[in-house]
């Protein structure tokens, strides 16, 4: 980048001033968790309880042809030991979890125990419940098997060759997606060059520093409760499916998540628990090790993403072609909505008129994939970032000015016809994030320097056509106090404190003096999954149209009170008072005691819907897909050290075009903790296989990023105010890790004048491209 | 094997318990009640579990309980309460440093074994001092600002008791007029990585 | 996860625990446990009986001497890192103890622990090997001094006999006027294994001419080694750019020393790397080595 990059100029826009929202204000977690005292799932401890185990298969395609527990079952203080011959009809229901009324995609249920076959290493086959949990290990391993082992596939290439092992019929395609817009041969036939290049990218792990955990338990009334650490309480549905009882017979008790990134999305030891205590009659607590979180909880999808564009000399795109083929794991879990985020998101924030998209996700005997933080829509802007670098260098252009020959705009439609109607400023955020990385670090002979920059789009707001509702209940106290019940999932990103601080806001009173409770399916009003950046706009609008009764009530009673109109009354501080004039004020208290003696509403459960749509054209892929998308960038300064290849990120910097700040500080942090990980993608992350079996199961193997890697990303918040969340919003929580990755992968690429095409770059890899480019420039 | 019983004292309390040779000192102590201190790994990889051992932080999962036989434990709840709250978990509540809060325990071990030794760190010494502790939220940012705003919390309260009331009180205005405020205007907002939060209870006292 | 189940035996003095280990060879030693948890919850060892000798004062601490400097086996590598003396006269072991996993495992790892579990990569081993130390090998009926070099035998082997314990390690006090450095290349800044290590040792005399050279490498082979052939290669080089010498191969100053430092590096990455699947390492080595040899020169990073 020779020139100077200035900020491309906002559109005038007003976001009016509030008190609360907006402020960085201490959330209402914060101090619990700073002292020690929040409780987490794994730090539950209940009287007379017994502790879990789960056996796990150790090969990756096996038949299992011989399974003995009766060893275990003789060791005193086992209590309880059971395979699926004990549960044989408890099915995983493992797709669209938290959703009503869709019927399952076939061949998408896992046994919750294997039955006769395991497809995967650490895929779970029996549950052990003993006294303690050295008597539950103990048992594991009286536990005899014998397994016959069965021919798998390791890559979706090889799974979708003719011939190869089929690990459910009729072949390993679990998923299939496509787009056909416009005439991709006449766009071809236009362009002056074109483009191809393909990318690859691996498993992930999550990392989040709370292994999955919890404790069931019958209680007096016969419910089965389960208390865990889930980004889902409506699982309480997959539970009483798997188990055979009533939807209302199950309880879901969520706890503060300590992470959870989309892994705790999947059901993981909720039907464990409810088997276990429905057939003991005694509560079970079961805590995975890290290295079962390793082994067996879900992965991000490794993807193969092939790029051919057309384009003109001035760097206008005439046409595209993507294709992608995905590793879906041995069960397909959310596989099928993965692809369908890539494929919505494969092209970028770029109009396109000519664009065909073709993708696939192709079962392996791997650990499955699913949800992970961008859902695909990261593994696309590894894609088409780093195409877009290609073409400009193809054109001999400056990788900004090709982004702006091709950037959407407000009103322009997406890859599958879906009109975006939010502030569309992908240029202005990128413009941002390359100008804060301020002045070009100069190379040594040793280190040479690289910049680079990405500029991405992620939906926020879940698949539309799933029909999405969230509700909130919120009432005020005798006393001025204030209660929202929401069953929304806190996962460490401040869900539960931004629905607070939006209440606050609105009836006007200190933040401190909201309380939430949460996340517990028998008693909160039910606002779905904390997933797919939705809760913010689901449950923050939930609780504003619930407040906004509420308020309603305070206002149109104090008007009264003080003989003047509505619109001359406002909340702030636990009063009603007149606008001008403070003085003419009531307190809450006695605000309250009037309008409860009248029988006003003082309290009020209200549904907010997503808008509702029915699916996008099967042949053409055209309709819309989410609620909206928040646009953002990042640029990144690197050093490649020539002897040894090592990479040492210089400078980070991130814009994102958030809506509406609900709190700064908590905006600030997703940013640069999904950057942080973002990093770590291009950077250092990898789970990898040997054929079926994981190599990196623990943090000594799989390393993520510690506090001396990276320097902090620097992190500029563009508020445009035209989200369809509360305020204005947009959300943040997934777009966050989206622009890091091909940020980096740009600037390797501008270091070493070559691009590596897999992900991540490690020393080795580093080194073998400066080889192949100094042999090239030799030969 | 047999159990014996060992004696620990934790957070100022007495604790004789028995347990086997092969039990580890993170399991002990959370049997024992102590959930704060975190299982997150159990090969010394990740600092959840992160205690003051004899006065050195430790990953409390790397020690055999009888290793810990008459020695003096403090763990994170031992340093501060609800009520009563350390100034280090303080600056991590108030710099906006805590998401989920699960790495949080150890990072205030590790910030307080720095802060004891080295009282006005550098962000260089911040971060290595904290090395050990593994957080997939944050991105670290905000947590080196915690330590940093403790680090001068700390140094304010030693070096002159009486007036930090005071002072604690200019650092939360300073802190409120940071960043954008009602006087920015909308349309350009600058890098806002650096703002701290300003603690609500602080602002009523 | 509960630990495979073993007894602990918790002798209050050095001449107990040398007892115990001579009553039973097959006990196995732990200090600070670093090691030993995480090898035994892999399944890697499966010992019946440990002994702790975590509580033992005698074997913790560091003494220097006239000539020499003593570091206990039960040091912690936190305590050496921090040590004022190690940081002024030996700065290279204060810089390998600083890339040493981390912080917090720092203050539990001990030096004795890193050696006598001999990993490839134990990251002390190339920093102690350039320094010429020896350790100490105690048992019931009487101590041994042996070189590094000849303690470490192999991958996770040494010459430890099962009723001795290492109890110290010394190694010569370097002159003031010593140079030195090491390096350490993971696929992480901090807290991993090394691919990597580098460690050298430079004594130059007056006129900046290299009177002694060591030179070794960890975690490129099964043990850490000396590079014998790049140190021959230095001796009686000039490594100071300044001094006035004669014209070598019509060089002088600078661009000879260079020259010189590069082929000690290359001597070193290609006598310690077999030639098959290493180009890689080879490599690193060669730019760390370099590296390194280039700071000494300048006259910094002791």
């Amino acid at each position: 980048m020779m020139e100077r990059v200035q900020p491309k100029p906002l559109p005038p826009h007003n976001l009016p001033e509030l008190r609360q929202v907006g402020k960085p204000l201490r959330r209402v977690d914060a101090l619990g968790k700073a002292v020690g005292a929040t409780v987490y799932a794994a730090d539950y401890s209940m009287p007379n309880m017994l502790h879990a185990k789960v056996l796990r298969s150790t090969v990756p395609s096996a038949r299992i042809t011989r399974l003995d527990v009766s060893k275990a079952h003789a060791l005193p203080g086992v209590v309880c030991i059971l395979t699926n011959e004990d549960a044989p009809n408890a099915k995983l229901n493992t797709d669209m979890p938290g959703q009503t009324g869709k019927k399952a995609r076939s061949g998408s249920d896992a046994p919750v125990l294997a039955k006769d076959v395991v497809r995967y290493v650490g895929e779970p086959i029996a549950l052990v419940a003993a006294e303690s949990l050295a008597l539950a290990e103990q048992a594991l391993g009286l536990i005899e098997i014998d397994y016959d082992e069965l021919p798998g596939v390791y890559s979706p290439e090889e799974a979708l060759k003719p011939g190869a092992p089929i690990l459910f019929e009729p072949d390993n395609a679990v998923a299939r997606w496509k787009i056909r817009k416009g005439n991709l041969e006449a766009g071809m036939a236009e362009a002056d060059v074109i483009v191809e290049s393909t990318f690859k990218m691996p498993f992930l792990e999550h990392c989040y520093l709370e292994p999955d955990a919890g404790v069931g338990w019958v209680d007096e009334q016969g419910v089965i409760n389960i208390r865990v650490a889930t980004q889902v309480v409506e699982h309480f549905r997959s539970v009483a499916r798997a188990l055979g009882v009533p939807q209302n017979r199950i309880r879901i008790r969520g706890t503060m998540v300590g992470g959870g990134f989309g892994s705790k999305e999947d059901i993981t030891v909720e039907i464990f628990l409810a088997l276990l205590a429905r057939v003991t009659g005694r509560p079970v607590k079961l805590v995975y090790t890290r290295e079962e979180v390793f082994t067996s909880t879900a992965k991000r999808h490794p993807f193969t993403i092939t790029h051919r564009t057309g384009v003109k000399r001035n760097g206008k795109i005439t046409a595209a072609q993507i294709n992608m083929i995905a590793d879906s794991g041995a069960y397909p879990y959310l596989s099928p909505y993965v692809l369908l985020y890539a494929t919505g998101m494969a092209a970028g924030p770029y109009k396109i008129d000519n664009l065909h998209v073709d993708s696939v996700a192709a079962a392996t005997n791997r650990t499955f994939t699913s949800a992970f933080r961008g859902f695909g829509g990261p593994q696309a802007a590894v894609g088409y970032e780093q195409q877009m670098d290609e073409i400009a260098k193809a054109l001999g252009m400056d990788p900004l000015a090709v982004r702006r020959a091709n950037y959407m705009t407000t009103g322009d439609t997406t890859g599958t016809g879906q009109v975006i109607g939010s502030a569309v400023w992908p240029e202005e955020c990128l413009t941002r994030a390359i100008a804060a990385l301020g002045e070009r670090t100069p190379d040594t002979p040793t280190r040479k320097i690289g910049r680079g920059f990405s500029s991405t789009f992620q939906s926020y707001g879940r698949i539309t056509w799933f029909h999405d509702t969230s509700h909130a209940w919120v009432g005020i106290e005798m006393d001025g106090t204030v209660v929202i019940r929401c069953g929304v999932p806190d996962i460490g990103a401040g869900q539960s404190n931004s629905l607070c601080q939006i209440v606050a806001e609105i009836l006007g009173v200190p933040l401190a003096q909201v309380t939430i409770y949460a996340t517990d399916s028998a008693v909160t009003p039910l606002a779905g999954t904390s997933t797919a950046t939705r809760q913010l706009y689901m449950s923050g609008n939930a609780v504003t149209m619930a407040a906004d009764h509420v308020r309603k009530t305070l206002v149109g009673r104090a008007a009264l009170e003080f003989g003047v109109s509505e619109e001359q009354v406002d909340l702030a501080d636990a009063r009603a008072f007149v606008k001008g004039d403070e003085s003419t004020s009531i307190p809450f208290p006695d605000l309250v005691t009037k309008c409860a003696a009248e029988g006003l509403e003082l309290a009020h459960l209200s549904q907010f819907n997503a808008p509702f749509t029915n699916g996008i054209d099967p042949e053409t892929g055209q309709g819309d897909i989410w609620p909206d998308f928040t646009f953002g960038a990042q640029a990144v300064e690197v050093a490649i050290d020539l002897e040894t290849g090592q990479i040492e990120l210089l400078k980070s910097a991130a814009c994102h075009d958030v809506g509406r700040a609900i709190n700064k500080a908590a905006v600030i942090g997703q940013i640069a903790g999904g950057s942080h990980q973002g990093l770590g993608y291009a950077l250092m992350e990898d789970h990898e296989f040997n054929g079926g079996v994981p190599r990196t199961t623990s943090f000594a193997d799989y390393l993520i990023p510690t506090t001396v890697d990276f320097p902090t990303t620097e992190v500029i918040v563009l508020e445009s105010g035209t989200g369809v969340g509360p305020f204005g919003a947009k959300g943040i929580g997934e777009p966050a890790l989206t622009p890091a990755a091909p940020a980096v992968a740009n600037a390797v690429a501008d270091a070493l004048g070559v691009r590596i095409p897999e992900l991540p770059f490690t020393p080795k890899r580093v080194l073998e491209a400066i080889d192949k480019r100094r042999q090239k420039k030799d030969g | 094997m047999n159990s014996r019983l060992i004696h620990l004292t934790v957070n100022g309390k007495s604790h004789e318990v028995a347990v086997a040779p092969n039990a580890v000192l993170l399991h002990t102590l959370r049997d024992l009640g102590y959930t704060d201190v975190k299982n997150g790994c159990e090969i010394g990889e990740c600092g959840a579990c992160a205690v003051f051992l004899n006065g050195e932080a430790v990953n409390s999962c790397m020690v055999l309980a009888w290793q810990a036989d008459h020695a003096e434990i403090v763990t994170n709840a031992g340093l501060g309460t609800m009520d009563k709250p350390h100034p280090i978990q303080e600056a991590f509540a108030d710099a906006g440093a805590i998401q989920c809060g699960f790495c949080t325990p150890g990072m205030v071990i590790s910030t307080k074994a720095l802060l004891d030794r080295n009282p006005d760190p550098t962000e260089e010494e911040i971060r290595e001092a904290l090395s050990g502790n593994l957080c997939r939220c944050t991105g670290y940012g905000q947590i080196v600002e915690a330590v940093r705003l403790a680090a001068e919390r700390l140094r304010r309260s030693s070096s002159s008791p009486a007036s930090s009331l005071r002072e604690a009180a200019d650092d939360v205005t300073a802190l409120g007029e940071q960043g954008p405020s009602q006087h920015e205007e909308r349309g350009e907002p600058h890098s806002d990585a650096r703002i701290l939060p300003v603690s609500e209870q602080k602002e009523v006292r | 996860m509960t630990l495979p189940a073993f007894e602990v035996l918790q002798p209050e003095s050095l001449q107990e625990a040398l007892a115990v280990l001579a009553a039973n060879p097959r006990v196995h030693p732990v200090c600070g446990g670093t090691n030993l948890i995480v090898d035994v919850r892999a399944g890697k060892i499966h010992p019946e009986t440990v002994v702790d000798l975590s509580r033992l004062d005698a074997l913790r601490g560091i003494t220097v001497s006239e000539d020499e400097i003593r570091i206990g086996a039960a040091t912690p590598i936190a305590e050496i890192e921090r040590n004022q003396t190690i940081r002024r006269c030996v700065p290279l072991l204060a810089a390998c103890c600083k890339t040493f996993a981390n912080t917090l495992i720092r203050n539990r790892a001990t030096i004795g622990g890193n050696l006598v579990n001999a990993a490839p990569c134990a990251d002390t081993a190339p920093a102690l090997l350039v320094l010429d130390a020896q350790v100490e090998l105690t048992s019931a009926s009487g101590a041994r001094w042996v070189p590094l070099e000849e303690f470490l035998v192999g991958a996770f082997q040494t010459t430890r006999r099962s009723d001795e314990l290492l109890t110290t390690v010394r190694f010569p006090l370097p002159p003031a006027n010593a140079l030195g450095g090491f390096r350490k290349m993971g696929l992480r800044k901090i807290s991993c294994m090394a691919k990597v290590d580098v460690a050298v040792y430079l004594e130059l005399d007056d006129n900046g001419v290299c009177r002694k050279a060591h030179i070794a490498l960890g975690a490129a082979a099964p043990v850490a080694l000396r590079a014998e052939e790049a140190e021959e290669a230095l001796k009686g080089q000039l490594l100071t750019a300044e001094a006035a010498v004669p014209a070598k191969q019509g060089l002088t100053g600078e661009p000879l020393v260079q020259k010189t430092i590069e082929e000690a590096a290359r001597l070193t990455a290609e006598s310690t790397l077999p030639r098959a699947g290493s180009e890689y390492k080879r490599q690193v080595v060669y730019g760390l080595t370099r590296r390194i040899l280039t700071a000494c020169a300048k006259g910094g990073n002791r």
